[in-house]
């Protein structure tokens, strides 16, 4: 104890805030488990007489909240409440994890469908939605079949769509496309030899890539990979299929996808590495004409708009982005196909909806039935609508309305037509294997070669 | 006069350094505290590394499995390198600037408190503010690097590309983690600086020491003790800077910036891996304890005495 001691009074003050930091982490972790395995025990008795609603902690709350509330005004809803409950976006996927085998996990939840709902599927955890849409066949033919897919695993459907479809498109500057005499790129030709001629007219970056978040890089692959390969060589590695990254196709794609970044199209070598979507960087470069090209997910429009804004809550955004998007500068378009590749030209990739999956122990199946109704209706497709997302019902075509109409049907027909609409990567794997592919597509920008990058995609984990 | 002393101390101690020690008791509060949110916590992360968990169900016993992966996986042995250096050229770079500015601000000047007030501030930021601050800063199409091409350009700095090289990536997060939390240890050397009785500069003064003399011959030794102080905050706040890792550069250009502490966090809360992200915890709790102890002991903080006994 006298060692003990003499160690506590001189070291503790060092040693122990040392420890307290190292473990703190992993002992949030902990918690957990200790509550997996009581409340596992107690899973059976859920809440009575209510349903519990958890959905994504951000700005969009509004409408999930009024449908709540419409719920509750119904028959059903007098005898089983809904409860709406939040958890912010950062942290989101991290918490639901915790506690979805804990008494306290939701009736129904939102989610990106793939492989975020995968591991709570093998689990055991969700219900099947067939049975639902058999007593209700709305539920089912309401929505755009290719949007439903995206949240079936095997036989059986796990979501309903509730928020908006957001494809990865390329967008670009008309003006400055125009002053520089070069065309929209309908061909990966066309693309890189508009980088080439904008590179020379003093556009510096070309093709801006928040490649300091490394998600935004992936998207380029999505889409080379699509157009040269077709969808099964990522479809068949989602199935478990290891073998298909050391393909030929693969191999045709890496080295399409180099050409391009060593073209200079991205900037000097790495320089991407320093820009970052999230802060609006990226946003910055093409509102300002340091880049003529941006690929990335729909939500870019309001990024764009919203640049250099100063406005608050629910006004206007009043910036040089929204003066940029009022001027009709902002463009976009499909990406451009690939000569000799076995892709579809309207095949999409990106973030293919969110959805309410539904808890199999939930005590009120049928309530649940009722609340997820109301993803259907008018109204609901009127209130997402006006937030700009853009709902993939088959009656949102008629209720589009307002200053970006046009840019909302555009999306809406592309995600009708589209054969085959690709997850992004990092959300159809399991999110376990989110770092590897974000660190293999972004060190291939960078500097690996297409065996370090076949090898580190062959280390994925297998999703089914 | 002894029957004044309590008993079975004076008794007890044949040296007097236990004289007027409170008894263990005293200490409980603390012992439980550390117990209960450090040692608790240690055991169930060291049982942890021996299992796979991702978070969803029960833990199940895996043996050696987290272990051998980790010590095969060179980002690992990678991040405990970085950690090691971004420790050290911490201590490097902050301890003279804290050191001088400290003393500086112990002394009577004009405007020193104005001035110490304001250099104060980044230490009042949260560290998640600072880092969201700096990466606008130091974006190289709208940031400091493209107003001041002229020094950025001139080949030390990467062009301006700041997080594209392994270098300059490294040279942010110093020069960040310099710029918060040198105000702190510059208020430890304040501290330190002041209790330094006037009477030895006014002795040296008239044995003609001029002020560098004076600072070389007084001021550090009498700061020496104050100085293996905020070494070890360094070291031990160095060893788990986590936070400016997550926002200013996210570990990248490639691994180049992922710390130990932040491979973890990855490990956990990316893949779901809390096994091995375990590992990785009980590893870097180890060494942080080894290493504080061995500074204790080779410092000699655990014979740390007065440096003004005599005067």
């Amino acid at each position: 104890m006298a060692i003990f001691r003499q160690r506590l009074r001189h070291g503790a003050a060092a040693s122990g805030a040392a420890l307290l930091a190292g473990v703190a982490v992993a002992a949030c972790g902990a918690s957990a488990s200790a509550k997996t395995t009581i409340k596992a025990k107690a899973a059976s008795a859920r809440p009575a007489g209510k349903i519990t609603v958890l959905v994504y902690g951000d700005a969009q709350n509004s409408v999930e909240k009024w449908e709540v509330a419409q719920y509750n005004k119904t028959p059903e809803g007098h005898k089983v409440k809904a409860v709406f409950e939040s958890i912010p976006g950062a942290d989101y996927q991290t918490k639901l994890q915790t506690i979805m085998s804990t008494s306290s996990a939701p009736d129904i939840f939102f989610n990106w469908g793939g492989g975020s709902i995968e591991q709570f599927q093998k689990a055991g955890l969700l219900m099947p939605l067939n049975g639902m849409m058999k007593a209700n066949p709305k539920l089912r033919t309401s929505f755009l079949p290719s949007i439903l897919n995206a949240a079936k695993i095997g036989k059986n459907y796990y979501g309903i769509p509730m928020r908006g479809t957001q494809p990865v498109v390329l967008f670009y500057d008309k003006a400055l496309l125009h002053k520089d005499g070069v065309p929209v790129p309908k061909t990966w030709a066309q693309l890189l030899a508009d980088a080439k001629t904008l590179k020379r007219k003093g556009v510096s970056v070309p093709i801006a890539d928040g490649g300091g978040d490394q998600w935004p890089t992936q998207m380029w692959f999505e889409y080379v990979y699509d157009r040269i390969a077709g969808p099964s060589l990522v479809t068949d590695g989602l199935a478990g299929n290891r073998k298909v990254w050391a393909s030929a196709a693969s191999r045709k794609a890496l080295a399409y996808i180099k050409q391009l970044v060593q073209s200079g199209a991205f900037g000097p070598a790495k320089s991407w590495d320093s820009v970052k979507f999230t802060s609006g960087q990226t946003a910055q470069m093409m509102v300002n004409g340091i880049s003529a090209f941006e690929l990335m997910g729909s939500w870019d429009y309001s990024t764009i708009q919203s640049q250099g804004s100063t406005a608050t809550g629910t006004n206007p955004p009043n910036g040089p982005g929204a003066a940029f998007v009022k001027a009709g500068k902002l463009g976009w378009t499909a990406f451009p196909s690939i000569p000799g590749g076995k892709g579809n030209n309207a095949d999409l990739a990106g973030n293919t909806e969110n959805y309410y999956s539904v808890l199999a122990k939930t005590r009120y199946p049928q309530a649940v039935a009722d609340f997820l109704k109301i993803m259907y209706t008018p109204a609901f497709v009127k209130n997402e609508l006006a937030l700009g997302n853009l709902t993939t019902t088959k009656n949102t075509p008629t209720l589009i309305s307002g200053p970006s109409a046009g840019w909302l049907r555009w999306q809406y027909e592309l995600v009708n037509h589209a054969p085959h609409f690709q997850l992004s990567w990092d959300q159809a794997y399991p999110q376990t294997d989110t770092n590897t592919i974000h660190t293999a597509v972004a060190n291939y920008f960078d500097d690996l070669n297409a065996n370090q990058f076949i090898k580190a995609m062959e280390g994925l984990r297998p999703a089914a | 006069m002894t029957t004044l002393t309590p008993r079975g101390r004076t008794g007890r101690n044949s040296g007097g350094a236990r004289i007027g020690r409170p008894s263990f008791l005293w200490s409980m509060p603390a012992i439980t505290f550390f117990a209960l949110f450090a040692i608790v916590p240690l055991g169930v992360v060291a049982w942890l590394s021996f299992n796979s968990w991702d978070a969803i169900g029960s833990p199940h016993w895996v043996g050696t499995a987290n272990w051998s992966a980790m010590f095969s996986d060179p980002v690992f042995l990678k991040s405990f390198r970085i950690t090691a250096l971004l420790t050290a050229l911490g201590i490097v770079t902050q301890t003279p600037v804290s050191l001088l500015i400290g003393v500086w601000a112990a002394g009577p000047q004009r405007n020193r408190a104005v001035l110490s007030a304001l250099y104060f501030i980044p230490l009042l930021m949260s560290s998640l503010a600072i880092s969201v601050v700096w990466v606008s800063l130091l974006n190289p199409y709208f940031g400091l690097p493209h107003e001041l091409h002229a020094v950025f350009g001139a080949g030390l700095f990467n062009d301006g590309f700041l997080f594209s090289s392994p270098t300059t990536a490294i040279g942010v997060l110093t020069f960040v983690g310099m710029w918060q939390w040198t105000p702190f240890h510059t208020l430890i050397y304040q501290g330190g600086a002041r209790a330094i009785p006037d009477v030895l500069y006014q002795a040296a003064a008239i044995d003609g020491a001029g002020r560098v003399r004076q600072f070389f011959h007084i001021t550090l030794p009498q700061l020496r003790n104050t100085m293996m102080t905020s070494v070890v905050l360094m070291l031990v706040g160095g060893l788990t800077t986590f936070d400016t890792i997550l926002v200013l550069t996210q570990g990248q250009p490639g691994t180049s910036t992922t710390s130990a502490a932040y491979y973890m966090y990855t490990k956990a809360f990316q893949s779901f891996q809390f096994g091995n992200a375990s590992v990785i915890a009980v590893v870097l709790a180890v060494f942080t304890t080894l290493l504080s102890l061995i500074v204790v002991r080779v410092s000699g903080w655990d014979r740390m005495r007065s440096t003004q006994e005599g005067i």
